[in-house]
């Protein structure tokens, strides 16, 4: 064994567990020159602040006493197994004892520093873990690069069995996606920005000598601040993919949070980022986001105590850490957060943290001040500081009172005999409420479980105004109130209903968790009897709510329960459990995705075509409408006897028609049908692993002309390998008809998709049909009276209609909404008076829309039937979206916005250059459309021209028998292959 | 060889292919390496599972001691469809054999192993021999498993589960780039690291770069992209009638590709040479190089067009790819599969002498990071590592 490359400083707090945990994986690391260097203390107290957070209420002398045993007892043990560990493998650990007398982490630290024999170190804290190869793959980079300071990934620790992930900035910030070498902080500034090297780093002993760094002894944080200085001070860092340290303690915003903040001013203090404002700035931000808004989220579960303490800690930080400016950006909730913590107001964080997973609960009593609204009536002059509690973005100004949750806080919950006693107050809405309106409201104690459906109702003995607020008071017998059968439905949630002459609210009662103990409990009387239970016993829920729960505390309960429970885990029973699993999942196998495809292609393929019958699908069972639902509309109006049709939809048989046959994509069902039909009929695909039956006729309608290249001229196909193309052929291939509807459609989509010339089908799309009778009827008619649509839609005669639909810019990644590249908000702001803007994302891919002035801005992504949306609209406001070649049929203005229009094109591919050819203005900044907007009149008779041209190249077949020409063709009974 | 690469003891090294002498880029790749090693006074040989019918053709008899496992390739594991299958009994003959067969196999590869002694070094070259590897006696043995493919190419077939399955078993295991080495990271491995193949021998003088000829080298097939390369020159060659295009390279494809070629009108500007000999030659008579391929591991071509002084043009289909030549830098990428990017490339390329004496000059300087001096040190730093 060659000396020693890198020494790991593992220092002992009270968990001796924790302590063999980190240095069995030194141990066990595949680079053998590795060594473990555990520090003891020589006094027997643990630092204080990084064991668990042990202060409860209550801990006085008398508990400090009994923690100093513990401490002994916990040091004896400690030093025990480091003894252990050092006598099982000597060579690789060492145990070393610092003589400081007040041994703090830090201190340790440093002496396991001063001790260590490696060319490198790293450092481990309680209970955290090395991965296996992290020494290895440290080392290397080190070498390899010349870093003096190489960083991995770590994970805290995670509840059970759940995966432990690195902290949320890291992972966004992608700051160890892949290996690379940093010379300048700048290319990497998470790694200050973000407390990235905490731990899982290495550092090479030349630079902690030659910088004399190590941790500051007088901070209970001091990994933060040496982090910080190891980034200033390294000279080339190398950053690498691997997991280097896993089972970090996990992060609580409140419970060091006086070391947090102490690090964090220190931090902020380093030269390097005294002369960096700009990184300066992106920490202070981070930290804000990071640290505080968790803390404020936590206060609901923070106790009395514990609240005033961190409001004050925070309200004490240097004004500039908490600095207006830095708030600029953030959502609104945090915002005033944020203001609330920096002014210390401990019970206004307490409501606006509620209200932070909350954006549409009122937690707080607005008031609306020159147009804007605030999140309360007293404002701080401070533009800046003003500005904070601008929560105008919410919206709650157009929302109405009925259904606008509001928070109920309980400010007296306590017990007076069987009675429960229940003291409430909710912020006034900001809808004006007549002073002599009544005010009534009901308790309701909602079964959970039950969906809502079950609850049992009580009065509210007083509902009273009381400033901005509506307090109340209530009190129930819960024993006589609450008949639950004591089987499933062993837990209520209280919810409070107010009535006013505007409508009703109702919402769930919170509670701080330190005041649930006065709720006492209460004696319940189950309806099937005390053996399931006889006790009511209140508390809060994880989202801080009031819940009663049944308990069975006397003795027939608790042995029934004792029964129950060893009935349902004794042995043979938790046998049983993993056979009814293992059978469960191996059933489940059985209607996995693959298996039924070999069913369908081998088995159900050979069954007898059933005469007349039709399946239908539209974007892949999402919605009902395009082609396929024109045609189908069509097949119903002939009245073609023996025909029966089938719709697939993918999720939700929301909006289908209900006297139709449905079948579910995918299913079982749904192969049998495609199996047994006659006719396939659909505008994008039946799923391309399917074969098609031999006597089964397949009318592909197509969802659109094509601008971007498709098929196999687009380039991510032709970059796919031999076996991936013929997939695609094959599911090509099965195509018997094809719609087009144009020359165009002929020399690109039709060439592309490699459809022969007698599959062609020259008629335009069924969907269009509509499109050109509703061209028709404007001109003999006008555009008035609307479509039905329009009052459903809510859209008043007086206002113009602009649609705005963009193109699929791809799945958007998980948990994630589609961004518009349209300002929506501002949209409404300029033209609310005069026009209303339908929203529609593409098919079902769901936007989510800034609140606006209701009325202004309205949301069609889930509406089925385009073509709809289109003879209603006025203008069309689109970018590459095949749309602008049926909106043409229309003879409608049309702006072309297109913000990405060079990048797309070189992405994708396309046929044709659409601003030569566009029949309307192409625009490519928010303020040019807003300009093409307000010329839309005079600009549209220049365009007419372009229109018709654009028109008679792109849609030259349309003529408005699409749909009955494409019937005819389907049941003329050809079929190709 | 340089004082480097002779920096470090002499080691018993076992290098494991699928085959010994299939014609291939890793066997020539292990062939190279065995020989690089044997000459700086490393003990090497190198084994196979079986031996191929289709051979590799060396440039001179081994040095070392090849020995293959099986004479043919071995049968694949038999697995009843149906429930009828159980009583297949020839086919269960077939299986018993086989599985002795293996047991054999894998009792001479341990022979082999033990023979080594402590301390040597198993280079697996590919993820399919691991599994008699994980049956031998492998203690004392440091095992080195490798991928001569992208991870992209990987994730889409079978051997993604291979090497999910068994190189968590090995000690270190290679990819041909640091990217596709972070991709498996992000899968999971932490013992992986990354190896690029080593370039044979840069010719003494580069190509003079005045023939107006574009040059291809590669398997007529369809990873190669010939077919897109096709697409491509048709747009080119109207712009510049006067270049040529020389497709080296034999291959199944060969006649529909000279049908393509007839259809799009380009035999009068495309040559078809067929498969070379001599590479450098090739290249000497070419100005500028292209490669259309649909995916690549760590293209030995390309780097010896690089080599020759050729400024290339190539589809940036795989990590490889990108590693070897820097965008605009020493050669130009175009995405994969777009033809008109490619095509857009190479009108650059011939349209502009100085652009193509500039890239070509730099392509060759830079490409010599890959020399066989500078990847034996990279192993021998490996093989330190491992020691530690």
């Amino acid at each position: 064994m060659s000396a020693v490359e890198i020494s790991c400083v593992v220092t002992a707090g009270r968990d001796a567990h924790a302590l063999r945990r980190s240095v069995e994986s030194v141990v066990a690391q595949t680079m053998r020159a590795t060594e473990a260097v555990v520090v003891l203390g020589l006094t027997v107290a643990g630092p204080p602040g990084t064991g668990p957070a042990d202060s409860g209420p209550g801990s006085g002398e008398r508990a400090a006493a009994a923690g100093f045993a513990d401490a002994e007892s916990a040091a004896e043990d400690v030093r025990a197994v480091a003894d252990e560990l050092a006598a099982l493998d000597p060579a690789r650990v060492r145990v070393v004892t610092s003589g400081a007398e007040t041994p703090t982490t830090a201190v340790l630290r440093n002496h396991g520093l001063d001790q260590a024999r490696g060319r490198y170190v790293t450092v481990l804290g309680e209970g955290e873990r090395l991965q296996r190869d992290a020494c290895r793959n440290l080392w290397e980079a080190a070498e390899r690069s010349g870093a003096e300071l190489v960083a991995g990934r770590w994970t805290p620790r995670a509840g059970r069995r759940v995966k432990e992930q690195p902290p949320a900035r890291i992972v966004e910030s992608e700051l160890y996606a892949r290996s690379r070498t940093v010379d300048d902080l700048a290319d990497a500034p998470e790694l200050v920005v973000a407390d990235a090297l905490v731990t899982g780093f290495c550092v090479s002993t030349a630079l902690l000598d030659r910088a004399g760094l190590r941790y500051a002894e007088d901070l209970d944080r001091a990994e933060i601040l040496f982090g910080a200085e190891l980034a200033a001070a390294a000279r080339r860092i190398a950053l690498v993919p691997n997991l280097v340290v896993s089972g970090r303690a996990a992060h609580d915003p409140a419970g060091a949070l006086e070391g947090q903040l102490a690090a964090h001013v220190r931090v902020a203090e380093l030269p390097l980022l005294r002369n960096d404002p700009g990184l300066r700035e992106a920490r202070d931000r981070a930290f804000l986001t990071d640290q505080l808004v968790p803390l404020a989220r936590q206060f609901p579960k923070l106790d009395a105590d514990g609240r005033a303490r961190a409001a004050a800690l925070v309200a004490a930080l240097p004004a500039a850490r908490t600095d207006p400016g830095l708030r600029v950006g953030l959502p609104p909730v945090e915002r005033v957060c944020l203001q609330l913590l920096a002014d210390g107001d401990a019970d206004g964080v307490l409501a606006a943290g509620y209200a932070l997973g909350r954006p549409d609960t009122v937690a707080s009593a607005l008031a609306e001040r020159d147009g804007r609204v605030y999140w309360r009536a007293e404002l701080p002059d401070d533009p800046g500081e003003r500005a904070a509690f601008d929560v105008t973005e919410l919206g709650h100004q157009y929302r109405p009172f009925a259904g606008t949750p509001l928070m109920n806080h309980l400010i007296h919950c306590g017990q007076e005999g069987e009675k429960l006693v229940l003291e409430g107050r909710l912020p006034a809405p900001l809808q004006p409420l007549a002073p002599d309106a009544s005010l009534t409201a009901t308790l309701e104690f909602l079964v959970r479980g039950s969906d809502g459906r079950r609850a049992f109702r009580a009065p509210v003995d007083e509902v009273w105004r009381e400033g901005d607020a509506v307090r109340w008071r209530a009190s129930v017998e819960i024993g006589a109130l609450l008949r639950v059968g004591g089987t499933r439905d062993r837990v209520c949630d209280p919810h409070l209903a107010l009535h006013t002459p505007v409508g009703t609210t109702s919402g769930p009662l919170f509670l701080e968790r330190d005041r649930v103990e006065a709720a006492g409990s209460y004696r319940a009387r189950p309806r099937r009897g005390p053996l399931f239970g006889d006790t009511w016993k209140p508390y809060v829920t994880v989202k801080h709510h009031l819940a009663l729960q049944l308990e069975a505390r006397r003795r027939p309960g608790r042995i029934a329960a004792a029964a129950l429970h060893y009935l349902t885990h004794f042995r043979p029973a938790r046998k049983l459990k993993r056979l009814v699993k293992g059978v469960r999942r191996r059933f489940d196998r059985l209607s996995a995705r693959s298996v039924k495809a070999r069913v369908y292609n081998r088995l159900l393929i050979r069954l007898p075509v059933r005469k007349g019958s039709v399946v239908f699908e539209s974007h892949m069972g999402k919605c009902y409408g395009d082609s396929p639902r024109a045609m189908y509309e069509e097949l119903r109006a002939q009245g073609r006897r023996k025909v029966r049709c089938a719709w697939s939809y993918a999720s939700s048989t929301d909006g289908f028609p209900t006297d139709v046959r449905l079948v579910r994509r995918l299913s079982w069902r749904y192969l049998w049908t495609l199996a047994r039909a006659q006719f396939w009929v659909d505008n994008q695909g039946f799923p391309l692993d399917l074969r098609k039956p031999p006597r089964t006729t397949y009318l592909q309608t197509w969802h659109g002309s094509a601008y971007k290249r498709m098929g196999f001229a687009e380039s991510r196909i032709k970059a796919q390998n031999a076996s991936e193309r013929d997939k695609l052929s094959a599911a090509l291939a099965r195509f018997d008809h094809f719609l087009v509807r144009s020359e165009h459609d002929v020399t690109t989509l039709a060439r592309d998709y490699r459809q022969p010339a007698e599959s062609l089908v020259r008629c335009g799309y069924p969907r269009n049909d509509r499109l050109v009778r509703a061209r028709a009827t404007d001109e003999t008619q006008g555009r008035f009276p609307r479509p039905a649509l329009a009052t459903a839609l809510g859209i008043p005669d007086h206002r113009k209609v602009v649609l705005y639909a963009p193109t699929f810019r791809g799945m958007p990644k998980k948990g994630r909404a589609v961004q518009l590249p349209l300002d929506v908000r501002r949209f409404a702001q300029r033209f609310g008076d005069e026009y209303v803007l339908l929203v529609r994302a593409h098919y079902l891919e769901s936007a989510v829309l800034p609140v606006c002035p209701p009325g202004t801005v309205i949301d069609v992504s889930g509406y089925h039937d385009v073509s709809e949306l289109l003879c209603l609209a006025d203008a069309l406001i689109t970018d590459y979206s095949s749309i602008m070649f049926d909106y043409v049929l229309l003879d409608r203005p049309m702006i072309f916005f297109a913000p990405d229009l060079d990048a797309y094109v070189a992405a994708r591919g396309s046929y044709f250059d659409l601003r030569a050819e566009a029949p309307g203005p192409v625009v490519e900044t928010q303020d040019e459309l807003l300009r093409a907007m307000d010329e839309l009149k005079p600009s549209d008779t220049a365009h007419r021209a372009d229109r018709a041209r654009f028109a008679q190249k792109f849609g030259g077949f349309e003529s408005g028998q699409a749909a009955r020409t494409a019937v005819d063709v389907l049941f003329a009974g050809r079929t190709r292959r | 060889m340089t004082d480097t690469a002779l920096a470090t003891v002499p080691r018993e090294l076992i290098l494991l292919a699928n085959a010994t002498d299939v014609l291939g880029g890793v066997t020539a790749w292990t062939h190279q390496m065995a020989r690089l090693f044997g000459a700086n006074g490393h003990r090497v040989q190198v084994v196979g599972i079986h031996e191929a019918e289709l051979k590799l053709a060396l440039p001179e008899p081994p040095a070392y001691p090849v020995t293959a496992l099986y004479p043919a390739h071995p049968p694949t594991p038999w697995q009843p469809r149906s429930p009828l299958d159980r009583f297949d009994l020839r086919a269960r003959r077939r299986e018993a054999a086989r599985v002795a067969d293996k047991r054999r196999a894998v009792a001479r590869l341990g022979e082999i192993f033990r023979a080594a002694g402590p301390g040597a070094l198993v280079i697996v070259t590919q993820v399919w021999p691991m599994e008699w590897v994980l049956e031998a006696d492998t203690t004392g043995l440091r095992l080195i498993g490798m991928s001569h493919e992208s991870y992209e190419y990987s994730k889409r077939c079978h051997r993604f589960r291979w090497i999910k399955n068994s190189y968590p078993r090995v000690d270190r295991w290679l990819t041909l780039t640091q990217e596709d080495a972070d991709a498996w990271i992000a899968e999971g491995f932490d013992n992986v690291g990354a190896m690029p193949n080593a370039l044979g021998s840069l010719p003494e003088l580069p190509s003079p770069r005045t023939e107006k000829t574009v040059a291809s080298i590669g398997r007529l097939d369809d990873q190669k992209g010939i077919d897109l390369l096709l697409e491509t020159w048709s747009m080119v060659t109207g712009e510049r009638p006067d270049w040529r295009l020389r497709v080296y390279g034999a291959g199944q494809d060969a006649p529909a590709l000279k049908k393509q070629c007839t259809e799009l009108g380009l035999d009068g500007s495309v040559d078809w040479m067929g498969p070379t000999d001599d590479v450098p030659a090739a290249l000497a008579g070419s100005s500028v190089f292209v490669q259309s391929s649909r995916g690549e591991g760590f293209p030995l071509a390309l780097m010896e067009a690089m080599a020759s002084g050729l400024p290339c043009a190539a589809f940036d289909c795989a990590p490889g790819v990108r590693e070897i030549i820097t965008d605009g830098a020493d050669g130009l990428l175009a995405p994969p599969g777009a033809t008109d990017a490619l095509a857009d490339r190479l009108l650059r390329l011939t349209g502009n002498p100085r652009l193509r004496d500039s890239l070509g000059d730099r392509a060759r300087a830079n490409v010599q990071r890959y020399s066989e001096t500078e990847i034996l040190r990279r192993w021998h730093e490996l093989f330190d590592l491992l020691d530690r």
